[in-house]
């Protein structure tokens, strides 16, 4: 009898971790399928020279070349084909190293590399989101990088993102940060001009408010990509990232409950990604919009002939935007000799300069970045912001904090909370994280 | 001795162990290891700074203890079992009166059932894009249509206000499982024979009385299976809440699978988003186990 029950807890047990599964073994399904290699030979076809120095290193490489892999969670096709162009060229260059890129798709990226770390199963090269860099850095599955680039010339925002304690444990890929685009149109219809500062911004975005068409939109949802957005309105009051109960991080929140019931901007905002803000930029339905110049490829075939244009972030006491980007990390106990070798080469300027172009990105090296749009007023603009871009961290816990500062922005647009009340919430958490 | 055990091993009557080792190994490695990985787990601190540490601290129950003080945490259990009641309830009543109905055999009740099945087919993630449209505050088609009627003046915020994000989930949800519980109450419905019904007609049984007195009771073993099938789909519910509203606006949506998956994965605070799971696997061992108990009954 008392066998029985055994039995027959256990039989539940499985059965209900057989249903729970069963919705994971589809999610794993299609993990299987995205992150299908694209190995960087069969991707350019259409390139007929590099196509065929490709392939003659491959059946080469196969004699036994050491092997590099690379992860990433660039889904935009344009992206992909740039890497795979500096591979392949790199593994016709040379017959010791044969480099192999592996695409997981962004929302596992965090997961994977998780679960990488835990069961070692880790790429030589993974290109990461700026932000997360400090994490992984900590759980020591980065290589220590310091000394072996130059990194003197790079944005100084970029460099902190992937120092810790004053050890390098990564290079810059490419950097962004945010701007103001504004809908030329809309704005000469309703007589105003760009704004400089937050008062002026307010105004303007009310007076833009009209029929179907609100005034402002910036990602405000809870999570990363939210905090990203609403972070350099912090920044412009002055405060710090890890002072969310001072006087500018109230500042900060009050422009955004300010924004919300003047009706000036969408309460939907905080449903919004940074693509569906440019939805809805392109379409007519808001004028002015906070987002970063990856977008600018879309729009530009989306909607070419939309009159739109880029400004410097309104600005409380000073400019400020969010830094954001890619970074390069070498897996430690990985091939770090080879991977250090790839990145040697992919992080020289005949490369860099031919992927930011084809990305959209600005270089890290500020000595590229300068002389990389000489003719786009929309990339110049965000090149001078970009001067004014903080990192957010760099700090282990950073998604803690995150998650903080996300809550309290959401809970004061959504009407939840005060300002100063949120404020004092987030800062609780905060002060519980960050003991400096 | 050895000799004689191998031997012991292959007479007939231990045949059995022998078919039944490859589904047991296989229990064993990929359900029964995860699931003393996961416990282990969440009985110790890990965190970013100690995942790939050799030796990891030691917590005992104490992150049990934080997640049942985290509101959060009690947010979303309450949400999760809010959320499976009624999204039950809903789907079983409509599912159930449209079995009744296609029940009826009229002369396109079998391809129009065939299409009610659409929502259950459809992927989850586009369901979710669709309902977080429908819901849209000023671009949803739901707020037009109540404009027009005159029944609302001013659009609701359905999906960003925290009293109504959680009944658009369930809508959506409901959406989705009417069809599971249609086609299995209509092959239920098909079981029951015809004749009891002629012989309950020739007694003067009217339809409400043969409903109560035929229909429901033969239907128990099948109405049992689809509540408990159902309980256990709804309370594990991800992919439509991560896509409709990740868990906001404020957290006001987070269910069980969702805040551990964002404790673990987002936050990287691994050992309390194990223990958040194992929460929702205790849940459903006690469902799984009303659930054999069920058919165990049935079967004799």
């Amino acid at each position: 009898m008392k066998l029985k029950k055994v039995v027959s807890v256990f039989m539940a047990a499985m059965l209900s971790v057989g249903l729970l599964a069963g919705c994971g073994g589809d999610a794993g399904k299609e993990d299987k399928k995205d992150t299908s290699e694209s190995t960087a030979s069969n991707e350019t076809a259409g390139e007929d020279e590099s196509q065929d120095a490709g392939e003659d290193e491959s059946s080469e490489g196969s004699s036994g070349a050491e092997e590099v892999t690379i992860w990433y969670y660039w889904e935009t096709e344009g992206h992909q084909k740039a890497l795979d162009k500096v591979i392949t060229d790199y593994n016709a260059s040379q017959s010791d190293i044969t480099v192999t890129a592996k695409y997981v798709p962004f929302a596992d990226f965090k997961k994977q590399l998780s679960i990488g770390a835990s069961a070692d199963e880790l790429p030589d090269i993974a290109i990461l989101d700026s932000p997360d860099h400090a994490s992984y850095a900590t759980m020591g599955i980065f290589a220590d990088l310091s000394g072996k680039f130059d990194v003197a010339n790079y944005y100084e925002g970029a460099v902190d993102s992937c120092t810790i304690d004053g050890t390098l444990y990564g290079v810059p890929f490419g950097v962004n940060c945010l701007g103001l685009y504004y809908n030329q149109d809309l704005l000469e219809a309703a007589g105003c001009t760009v704004p400089a500062n937050w008062e002026e911004l307010k105004e303007t975005a009310s007076k833009l408010t009209k029929d179907n068409v609100t005034g402002l939109a910036f990602c405000s949802l809870q999570n990363e990509e939210g905090t990203f957005n609403f972070m350099p309105w912090v920044w412009s009051t002055g405060a710090g990232s890890y002072e969310m109960n001072s006087e500018g991080g109230v500042k900060a929140l009050t422009l955004a409950k300010d924004l919300i019931d003047s009706g000036a901007m969408s309460k939907e905002c905080i449903n919004w990604t940074q693509g569906d803000v440019m939805n809805q930029f392109i379409s007519g339905n808001v004028a002015m919009m906070i987002n970063g110049p990856w977008q600018i490829p879309t729009m530009k075939q989306e909607a070419p002939d939309l009159n739109w244009k880029v400004a410097l972030i309104p600005q409380d006491k000073e400019y400020a935007s969010a830094l954001g980007g890619e970074n390069y990390a070498v897996i430690a106990g990985g091939n770090e000799e080879g991977a250090l070798k790839f990145l040697e080469y992919a992080t020289a300027k005949e490369q860099v300069e031919y992927l930011m172009d084809s990305f959209g990105y600005i270089s890290a090296d500020k000595t590229i970045a300068e002389g990389q749009f000489a003719d786009d007023e929309a990339m110049k603009t965000f090149t001078e912001q970009l001067n004014y871009a903080k990192a957010r961290g760099p700090l282990a816990e950073w998604p803690e904090v995150s998650d903080a500062i996300s809550l309290a922005f959401n809970q004061v647009m959504t009407g939840e909370k005060e300002p100063k009340d949120a404020a004092d919430a987030a800062q609780q958490v905060i002060d519980g994280i960050v003991t400096k | 001795m050895n000799q004689t055990k191998k031997k012991k091993l292959f007479k007939y009557d231990n045949v059995g162990i022998l078919f039944v080792l490859p589904a047991f190994l296989y229990m064993l490695v990929f359900v029964g290891y995860p699931i003393v990985k996961n416990i282990i787990l969440s009985l110790q601190d890990v965190t970013v700074r100690t995942l790939t540490a050799d030796h990891k601290p030691f917590a005992g129950l104490q992150n049990y203890i934080d997640i049942f003080q985290d509101p959060v945490f009690v947010k979303s259990l309450v949400n999760t079992l809010l959320f499976t009641v009624c999204c039950l309830v809903l789907q079983f009543i409509i599912g159930f009166l449209l079995a009744l109905f296609f029940n009826q055999h009229f002369s396109v009740s079998k391809p129009v059932r065939g299409l009610m099945l659409i929502p259950w087919m459809i992927p989850i993630t586009v369901t979710a894009l669709m309902f977080k449209f429908i819901f849209g505050t000023d671009v949803g088609i739901l707020n037009y249509i109540l404009t027009s009627l005159g029944i609302i003046s001013e659009n609701i915020d359905w999906l960003t206000s925290t009293n109504t994000a959680l009944f658009g989930i369930i809508c959506a949800n409901v959406w989705i499982g009417i069809p599971f519980n249609m086609i299995l109450i209509s092959t239920g419905l098909t079981t029951i024979p015809k004749e009891l019904y002629e012989s309950a007609s020739i007694d003067g049984a009217g339809k409400v009385q043969t409903f109560f007195k035929i229909t429901l009771p033969l239907l128990r073993p099948t109405i049992e299976s689809v509540l408990i099938l159902g309980f256990i789909y709804t309370f594990k519910v991800f992919d439509l809440v991560y896509v409709m509203t990740g868990g906001g606006p404020v957290n006001s949506t987070h269910m069980l699978s969702t805040y551990s998956y964002k404790l673990s994965f987002e936050m990287f605070k691994y050992s309390k988003g194990s223990a958040v799971a194992n929460v929702l696997l205790v849940i459903l061992m006690i469902v799984g186990v009303f659930y054999l108990r069920a058919t165990k009954e049935e079967e004799e």
